[in-house]
């Protein structure tokens, strides 16, 4: 039993890092029309940047400033090849703008893997997960670390602050005009190009405050993790309904905590294996989404 | 015939074949990443086939083609008429399944790969050179079907679901069993390529079968023209060989190469370099017809 409670809170803050992924993948879906397939590899390329950051300064401070920096940058770098393919939305599907995307993954990762650290996984300082502190609660096997806490609790935080913009704001009710209808938001005024690369700009700094939390939750990475997690934020986006935010945040913390549960009781990798097994089944049996799509 | 230029030409015609297995389905709009699964299924199957059971080399081949078709066969049941991202993401966690499966069990040689799969011919270079003949009288038989299917009313109800879904299903097209034919096709083609792979490379390892195939076969077909199966029979050579050209310290940026050329050539060119309308100008051209004014 305590262990199962142990991997429940391992599963919740693994859950929350999904979600917050999920959330920056449904953004720009629903706002700038892409499936950026490789958001989560930009995501582990701010690990690297901050990693790099951090060597070289020895400053954590600066590490998680360039983390989030170099999230947004990328995003904005890329906003405009994006942007020049979906002008012809009419004659050009959605399905480019993958392709596109799963090209900037092959590229980001294939730099990842020969580059930063001759190519070896990168190992972020204890100043940084405070793994050297050792756990902040432990009762029997039940051991809570301040990384699963900090990731936990700024995950919720990020992710009520995302939906309070998008429905309590004047810019949220213009990204979800666009979403809901782009023509008839443009008929009423709202400027679809600026806000596109708004949606860029918040999923950069979303994209970058994911990546310092994943460094302090996970404490290395490794350059195939962009892909791994790619894989897994398409399928939870699948099963939740496109574009179906509230749905995206239940099956991923769903899927944090199924993840936790098996790994508790299995090896990596068949932990791995099972979890896309779930997943395979519940797309075939539904390949429209649980909660419907909002595309 | 030298080594290098027997691998050369004979995975080219793997290349051709995988990146076509990508675009079968892909006339109805879905990315099947499955068939890569599917070449590794077969190329395991060929290689324990051949090295535990003593099967022949065009028993193993028929029986390969038909397991790709089988599974393809069965996933179409659930995915057929599925969104394209439904599709992609099968397919991927096919290809992890697969891979995850192959590393772990002891039968299939764990992360080493399975190794001595027995030649065809004893002779190595008969081996060789009946090995290219298949390869190649595969691709044109491939070939020869896919044309054909391009110029049937299939393939325009086909295209027509590419087009505009909503308005195929009102011309009366099934778009769950087209999807579900042109995905066990393809998967039947993965197969195919698998089985071959393992006969040419003589071994097999779960590291041949990963998300840098697809990234190589998506690069030939959206490269060279998805809209048409010319496109991937001429990029595959190109783009296969090019980087065996390179200095060596740039060889292994070939991934790199081939994700900034699929980017440059969506963006700038979204159709590819082979274009419908190129292909039809040309078929007038060597046909000696004329535009009609």
């Amino acid at each position: 039993m305590e262990i199962l409670i142990a991997q429940i809170f391992n599963g919740l803050s693994i859950g929350s890092i999904y979600v917050l992924l999920v959330t920056g993948f449904n953004l720009l879906l629903l706002v700038a029309m892409i499936i950026h397939f490789s958001f989560p590899v930009v995501v582990v390329f701010s690990m690297y940047i901050s990693w790099v950051v951090m060597t070289l300064t020895g400053s954590v401070t600066l590490g998680v400033v360039g983390g989030i920096a170099s999230a947004i940058i990328v995003n904005m770098i890329t906003a405009p090849m994006f942007q020049h393919i979906m002008k012809d939305r009419g004659s050009v599907d959605i399905n480019a703008t993958m392709v596109i995307s799963m090209g900037m993954g092959m590229v980001i990762t294939d730099i990842l893997s020969h580059t930063f650290n001759q190519g070896f996984p990168i190992a972020f300082p204890d100043a940084l997960t405070g793994n050297d502190q050792g756990a902040l609660i432990s009762v029997g096997l039940v051991s809570i670390s301040r990384g699963q806490v900090l990731t936990l609790v700024i995950g919720v935080l990020f992710v009520a602050f995302l939906f309070w913009l998008l429905y309590k704001t004047r810019a949220g009710r213009a990204f979800r005009a666009i979403a809901e209808d782009p023509n008839g938001a443009k008929l009423v005024g709202i400027p679809l190009l600026k806000t596109g690369f708004q949606s860029y700009a918040l999923t950069g700094i979303l994209g970058g405050v994911t990546a310092v939390l994943m460094a302090v939750l996970l404490g290395s990475a490794s350059a195939g993790l962009g892909d791994q997690l790619g894989h897994k934020v398409l399928a939870v986006s699948i099963i939740a309904g496109l574009g179906n935010l509230t749905g995206g945040l239940i099956i991923g913390l769903l899927l944090g905590i199924l993840e936790a549960i098996i790994q508790g009781y299995l090896a990596g990798s068949w932990s791995n294996a099972i979890a896309f097994i779930v997943m395979l089944v519940v797309i075939l049996a539904k390949p429209k989404g649980v909660f419907g799509s909002k595309l | 015939m030298s080594l290098t230029l027997f691998y050369y030409l004979a995975i080219t015609a793997i290349y051709i074949l995988m990146s076509w297995s990508i675009y079968i389905p892909y006339r109805v709009g879905q990315l099947h990443f499955m068939t890569v699964a599917n070449m590794a299924v077969s190329a395991y199957f060929a290689a324990l086939m051949a090295i535990n059971f003593a099967w022949p080399f065009w028993l193993v081949l028929i029986a390969g083609t038909l397991l790709g078709a089988l599974i393809g066969f069965l996933v179409s049941n659930a995915i057929g008429d599925a969104p394209c991202f439904a599709v992609v993401i099968v397919g991927f966690t096919f290809i992890y399944l697969t891979k995850t499966i192959i590393e772990n069990v002891e039968a299939f040689g764990g992360p080493l790969g399975i190794f001595s799969i027995p030649k065809v011919l004893s002779a190595s270079a008969d081996n060789r050179t009946l090995l290219l003949i298949v390869a190649y009288a595969l691709v044109l038989i491939t070939g020869f079907l896919i044309t054909r299917f391009d110029h049937s009313r299939l393939g325009r109800a086909a295209s027509a679901i590419f087009i505009d879904r909503d308005l195929a299903v009102s011309f009366g097209v099934d778009v769950k069993k087209m999807g579900m034919f042109l995905q066990t096709w393809a998967s039947a083609v993965g197969g195919m390529a698998g089985v071959m792979y393992s006969f040419i490379m003589r071994s097999v390892s779960p590291n041949h079968f990963t998300f840098h195939l697809i990234g190589i076969c998506m690069t030939m077909l959206f490269v060279g023209g998805y809209t048409t199966m010319w496109g991937a029979l001429l990029a595959a050579p190109i783009l296969w060989g090019f980087p065996l050209i390179l200095p060596e310290a740039l060889q292994s940026w070939n991934i790199v190469i081939y994700g900034v050329l699929l980017i440059v050539v969506l963006v700038i060119k979204p159709e590819g370099i082979i274009t419908r309308p190129m292909v039809k100008k040309i078929e007038s051209l060597l046909s000696g017809k004329r535009k009609k004014v």
